[in-house]
Parts: structure tokens; C-alpha cells; sequence
């Protein structure tokens, strides 16, 4: 059927009203997609934000079980002297307070001056670990002498006692009748070791 | 609001119809002045929405045999025949009664139309005139297939029978295809007196068909569908009765009203209300008006089409933006508990940072004093724990005197070597670094011969295989008295009887990883 050019105008409102209900729609989905969009970015914002606070308290937890964890050794390493200037007037006390308890007939001692200690790199730049070696020679009545000094000088603390090397041999003197003459003579090499943390608070 | 012409030989009506109600809006006498009262009645009523039912005698029906075609062809064909057939086809129509059976398959089409179209033109020409909507023209035998199927009869041959207010109505319909009709009119009756009208009119109708061939001349009674006037059912039935050829069947108007689904009719309105409410719920596809005869209907159609078209769309994309808006609903809950879990895990940052121990130093400082002291501390050995080893083993050699120990920690350049290749990381590293204390035992077996070798030795070995007897403990190296080992030199001085006292030395070199 073919339309005259009156009744195809008479199709012209009908049009115009369906393509307005189209672009209506078209609008209504253009907006809800927009809003959809939105939604989704703000969604992976708000998941990238909480993955972003998951993983830094997964960080601070780790670190707060690492320094609780630690702290107590630092502290202590801290109250036994170990941390810290060295005390080297408290380590020549420390020798003659033994020598005097454990009534060593002969104790001579020398601590050659401080050497840094080679450490693993990445360590922060402000933390040193040194050394002082001390060469000890006793004159000891009985072998427990010697193990009777190591412990007094790891109990004076003041440093982290590392011994490298100990020898023990008879000094070849006959027993004194008194029973007071040194029979063993011994000779040890160790280091003193202390640490120097200068971002550490007094 | 829809409305319906009527047409009968006498008078017409127009009925207005709204959800299933029938009303009688005007009447109209069939002559001249009822066309010019139909013209002043349509003049108010421009563009209104018109069906037009004609229920009048002398339709002419006439069965034809058309080749099988489709589309255009098909109607170019069916215009001629309708052409050949009718002198004016403007009121005419072929329904199609399906395609014979065979290799042509031939279609059988009934033309229709009415023997005096003069009488129905200016009624059409006047709704034209008023570009009234005509939806359709149609004729009550149209209609009556889907009578039968409203009142249950779907399949086979049936006469729907029904008094209108034209006339006593009589429908052939077989397999739901008009085959034939005729109207035949009644005077005031008493209903046994029609009922009697109706059983004499059916036999004749069946005995017509029969000699024209439509019906065959034996086989099952054909159902007679008869619609009783209201209350006049009983006398009907009484009236009606089945024999061979005949098999009646019948419903009370009322019930028959019930059925199609006309909620209400003017009081008086004959059967054709059945027929008018089925014209404008259920009209068939078939019908007389020609196609410039709708054209406003169409157009009107055509209109709502794409007006319904639209609002389609707009409801799709309504439905759509719908859908989406439930993702976006969803979207902004799920961020919102997103948005929970991170306030409570930034909450919890800030109790864990407000509540961090206080330290002295910054935690790298910290993690790294302690790190290094732990490795050194690792690293180093105290030698009181091998001499106190060594003096546990020597009490169960009394004869074994020690002249020195020399105790050391130093590192292993022999275990490197020994790590496997693949190990290059930092643990195999640290293995490979890994210090190991040694104690050098040199002494003396007392209370023995000098030339007892065989004693000393033995005594010297039991002694290194006692102080391998903690597996952390390995003997690195032992230095009999007398060397005799094929690589060494044996010396010996027997025969002078002369002894110098001194019992030969050995060395034994016991080693621990530190580790």
C-alpha cells in the first residue's frame, strides 16, 4: 500500500514521538552506563585502596612482631654494655677484679686498638661492629682456672666476648711444696667485641 | 471505544463496544435518509474507530480451484477469478479452504460476496467520507467459525444455528472453514414454533448441500450447533431431536453470551451480539472490505505501530538500564564493604602504630644490630665446651697424659669445596663460611715401655676413637707415637737395652663445626 505525502505526514508525529522514546532510552542506558562505570571505578579504587591497607598492615604487623621480637635482644645487648663507646677502663678493671677473685698467680693481658668487623653490605651505614683483640697469658694453678677466668670475663660483660684461640701447656715447673706454683700456662686470643648504633637514643 | 454497524436487510445499528460491552448508540432506517442520518451521526465523530457486520440474505458462495501460488501472484489470480466471479468485487472476498492433495496442490478458495453490494457502498463511502477507522467489513458467516470454536466445536462438519434479529442464521463450517450459509427470516414466534422452523430449515439446508455435493451423502450425523433464544432451550431440545443424518446440539443464548465473552448486551439483542463481540476480540483474517476502504485503519496501524515501537524500545532500554542499575546498586555495596575493610584495616594500622614499641634506635639500626650480633654470636665458639668433652674422655684413660691443647676457631676453606654447585645461595654461603673449632690434643701414654709400640698405639688409637664417640665431634687428624704408615719412616733401637724414659707423643686434632 502506498501512502499519500498527507498521510505519510500524518506518520511524521508518530515517528518523531518513537524516535523520542528511542533517544529517551538511549539516554537512560548512556546514564546508567556512565553511573555503571563509575561504579566499577570507584569499586576497583576502593579494592586497590583496601589491598593498598591490607598489605601495610600486613607490613606494620610483621614489623611490630619483628622489632618486639628483636627489641628485647638490643635492649639487652644494650644493659650488658655490648652496645655502645668502648669501655676499656672497665675491661682493665674487669681483669683485675678476676685475677684478684680467682687468685691467678699471673695474668697479663694486651688489647691492640679497634678494628671495624667486616659485615654483610645493605647494613644501614650508621650501625659498626668492631673488634679489639686481646692477647691474655695466665699462670694458672689447674686447668679450671682458665675456664673460671672465660666465664668471669663473659659475666663483666662490657663486650661480646669471642675467643679464637686458647692454648694450654704445662709450664714445666716441679710442684711447689706450698702447692701455689703455677703448673699450667695459658695463652688466649680474644676479641672484644662492641657495637656502635649512632641513631641510638641515650 | 470501538463501534459496529450492523447491517441487517431492515435497519442498521451501530453498537458501541468497551471491554466486552454492547451498546446501542443510533439506528438507522436501510434507505436514503438512513445514509444521510449515518452521515449526520458521523459528523460527529471523525476518525472514530468503526466494524462494520452485515447480516443479510442472498450472500453468494462458490467454491473455485486456483494453482498453487504464493505472494503477489496468488492475489493477482484471486482478484481475477473474484472479478469473473462478482460483477462489483468491491464487497468481496475468497477464503482459503487449504490445497488438494497431490503432486499440483492445488488451492480451493470460496468467493463470497453479497448479490446487491449497491445497498451497502454508501454506508462504506459515508464511513470513508468521515475518515472513520474501518477496521474491517465483516459478514456473520465470517464469524461463525470462530463461534463454533468458542461454544467447543473445532473439528469436523457442524451447522451453527442461530436466531439474530436479521433472521434464523445457518452456518456450514467444516474443519473451522465456512463452507456455506443462508439467512432466513423469521416472524414473532413461539418457540416451539421456531424450534420446529429450525429443525425443518437445518434438513432442508442438509438435503442442499447434499445435492450440491458439499456435504456427502452418507457418513455421521453432522453436529447441529443450535444457540436457543434465552429460556427457550428446553422447548428447543424437546423440538430438536437427533436422528442419522442430524445431530443437534443446544446452548441457551445466555449460556452461549457466557462462552464468547460478552459482558453485557442491550435487552431484545438476538445472537448476533455473539456474532458483533467476536468482530471486534477475534476477527478473521478474511474479510470484505477492500484495501482503500481501510486505509485510515491502517494508517491509524500503522501509527500505533510506531508509537508502539517506541515505547517498546524505550521499555527495552528501560529494562536494560534496569539491569544495569541493579550492577550499579551492587557495584556501590560492594565498594561500600570494600570501604569497611579498609577503614578496619586502617584503623588497625593505627592501633598497631600507636601502640609500636618504643625503640631506641630506628628499626632498620635495630633489625641490623641484631641480625649481625645473632650471625656473629653464631659464628663464635666458648672452648670450655670442647675441654670439657675432652676431660670427660680422658677419664677413662688414665694412662693418657696431656702436654698441650691449642684450641682455635677458624674458618673450614675445605668445606666450600665440598658444597654442592647448585647450592649457590646464600645459605650454602653461609655453610661454606661456617667456622669450625679445633682442638689440638698433644700428649704422651705413661706407665709404658717405649718399646711396647704395639700397647702405645693401640691405646692411642682407642683413645681417638673415644673422643669420636659424639658425632659432633670428628677426629680431624692423629699423630701416632711411631708412624707406620707406609708413607713414613719406622725407626727403632732394640738391642741396647737402653731406654731414655720418655714415652713417645702423639697429636690428635678434634673438630666441631661451630654451628
Amino acid at each position: 500500500m502506498n501512502f499519500s505525502a498527507q498521510e505519510l505526514r500524518q506518520l511524521a508525529l508518530p515517528l518523531l514521538a518513537c524516535l523520542a522514546l528511542l533517544a529517551a532510552g538511549s539516554a537512560l542506558i548512556t546514564w546508567t552506563e556512565g553511573r555503571h562505570a563509575a561504579a566499577e571505578r570507584a569499586l576497583t579504587a576502593a579494592r586497590a585502596e583496601r589491598s593498598q591497607a591490607k598489605e601495610r598492615l600486613m607490613r606494620i604487623a610483621e614489623e611490630e612482631r619483628e622489632v618486639k621480637e628483636k627489641l628485647e635482644i638490643y635492649r639487652r645487648l644494650k644493659d650488658i654494655g655490648i652496645l655502645g663507646e668502648e669501655q676499656r677502663l672497665e675491661w682493665a678493671d674487669a681483669m683485675a677484679r678476676i685475677r684478684t677473685a680467682r687468685e691467678l698467680p699471673d695474668l697479663r693481658y694486651r688489647i691492640e686498638r679497634q678494628q671495624p668487623l667486616k659485615t654483610v653490605p645493605g647494613k644501614p651505614a650508621n650501625v659498626e661492629f668492631y673488634a679489639s683483640r686481646m692477647q691474655v697469658v695466665l699462670a694458672l694453678l689447674h686447668e679450671g682456672d682458665l675456664l673460671h677466668f672465660l666465664g668471669d670475663l663473659r659475666a663483666s660483660g662490657n663486650a661480646y666476648y669471642a675467643v679464637r684461640s686458647c692454648s694450654l701447656g704445662r709450664t714445666g715447673q716441679p710442684a711447689a711444696i706450698s702447692g701455689l706454683s703455677p703448673r699450667l700456662r695459658a695463652e688466649c686470643e680474644i676479641d672484644l667485641i662492641t657495637i656502635l648504633d649512632r641513631a641510638a637514643k641515650a | 471505544m470501538k463501534r459496529l454497524v450492523y447491517f441487517t436487510a431492515d435497519d442498521h445499528s451501530v453498537y458501541t463496544w468497551s471491554g466486552g460491552k454492547l451498546a446501542v448508540e443510533a439506528k438507522f432506517p436501510g434507505d436514503d435518509l438512513g445514509v444521510t442520518a449515518f452521515r449526520e451521526y458521523l459528523s460527529g465523530r471523525r476518525g472514530a474507530l468503526f466494524y462494520a457486520v452485515a447480516d443479510l440474505a442472498g450472500e453468494d458462495f462458490h467454491e473455485e480451484l486456483i494453482p498453487y501460488l504464493r505472494g503477489a501472484d496468488r492475489e493477482l489470480v484471486v482478484e481475477r477469478r473474484l472479478a469473473q466471479r462478482y460483477r462489483d468485487t468491491r464487497l468481496a472476498a475468497a477464503l482459503s479452504l487449504g490445497h488438494v492433495r497431490g503432486e499440483r496442490r492445488n488451492e480451493r478458495l470460496l468467493l463470497t460476496s453479497f448479490t446487491n453490494t449497491q445497498r451497502l457502498t454508501p454506508w462504506l463511502d459515508a464511513l470513508a467520507e468521515s475518515e472513520a477507522k474501518l477496521a474491517g467489513m465483516f459478514s456473520v458467516p465470517l464469524l461463525a467459525p470462530a463461534l463454533a470454536a468458542r461454544l467447543g466445536v473445532r473439528a469436523g462438519r457442524c451447522f451453527v444455528v442461530t436466531a439474530n434479529s436479521a433472521g434464523l442464521r445457518q452456518c456450514y463450517v467444516d474443519e473451522g472453514k465456512l463452507r456455506f450459509a443462508r439467512l432466513e427470516r423469521t416472524l414473532d414466534m413461539v418457540p416451539e414454533a421456531l424450534a420446529a422452523f429450525v429443525r425443518s430449515e437445518t434438513g432442508r439446508l442438509a438435503q442442499y448441500l447434499s445435492t450440491l455435493r458439499v456435504l456427502p451423502r452418507e457418513g455421521p450425523p453432522i453436529q447441529v450447533m443450535v444457540v436457543a433464544p434465552p429460556g427457550q432451550r428446553a422447548a428447543f431440545e424437546r423440538t430438536l431431536v437427533s436422528d442419522t443424518r442430524l445431530s443437534f446440539l443446544t446452548v441457551d443464548q445466555t449460556e452461549a453470551v457466557r462462552r464468547v465473552g460478552v459482558k453485557s448486551a442491550p435487552p431484545g439483542v438476538g445472537a448476533e451480539q455473539l456474532y458483533l463481540h467476536l468482530a471486534v476480540r477475534q476477527p478473521p483474517r478474511e474479510q470484505f472490505a477492500r484495501r482503500e476502504d481501510r486505509r485510515s485503519y491502517v494508517l491509524w496501524q500503522l501509527r500505533r505501530a510506531v508509537l508502539a515501537a517506541g515505547a517498546v524500545g524505550l521499555a527495552g532500554c528501560a529494562l536494560y538500564a534496569g539491569a544495569s542499575w541493579v550492577e550499579v546498586v551492587g557495584a556501590r555495596a560492594e565498594a561500600d564493604r570494600v570501604q569497611v575493610e579498609t577503614r578496619a584495616a586502617q584503623d588497625e594500622y593505627q592501633r598497631i602504630t600507636s601502640a609500636f614499641p618504643v625503640t631506641q634506635t630506628t628499626t632498620d639500626n635495630l633489625r641490623a644490630t641484631v641480625v649481625e650480633f645473632t650471625k656473629i654470636a653464631r659464628q663464635t665458639a666458648p672452648p670450655e665446651r670442647a675441654l670439657v668433652y675432652l676431660s670427660r674422655v680422658l677419664e677413662d684413660f688414665p694412662l693418657i697424659e696431656l702436654d698441650t691443647l691449642q684450641w682455635r676457631v677458624e674458618a673450614q676453606p675445605g668445606r666450600s669445596a665440598r658444597a654442592p654447585a647448585a647450592a649457590a645461595g646464600a645459605a650454602a654461603a653461609d655453610a661454606a663460611r661456617a667456622p669450625t673449632e679445633l682442638l689440638e690434643i698433644s700428649g704422651r701414654v705413661g706407665t709404658m715401655r717405649r718399646s711396647d709400640y704395639r700397647a702405645i698405639t693401640a691405646e692411642v688409637q682407642r683413645f681417638a676413637d673415644a673422643l669420636r664417640a659424639d658425632p659432633a665431634y670428628q677426629v680431624q687428624r692423629t699423630q701416632l707415637p711411631f708412624d707406620v704408615t707406609s708413607e713414613g719412616t719406622l725407626s727403632g733401637d732394640i738391642g741396647t737395652g737402653a731406654d731414655t724414659g720418655e714415652a713417645p707423643r702423639f697429636t690428635i686434632v678434634l673438630a666441631r663445626s661451630v654451628q
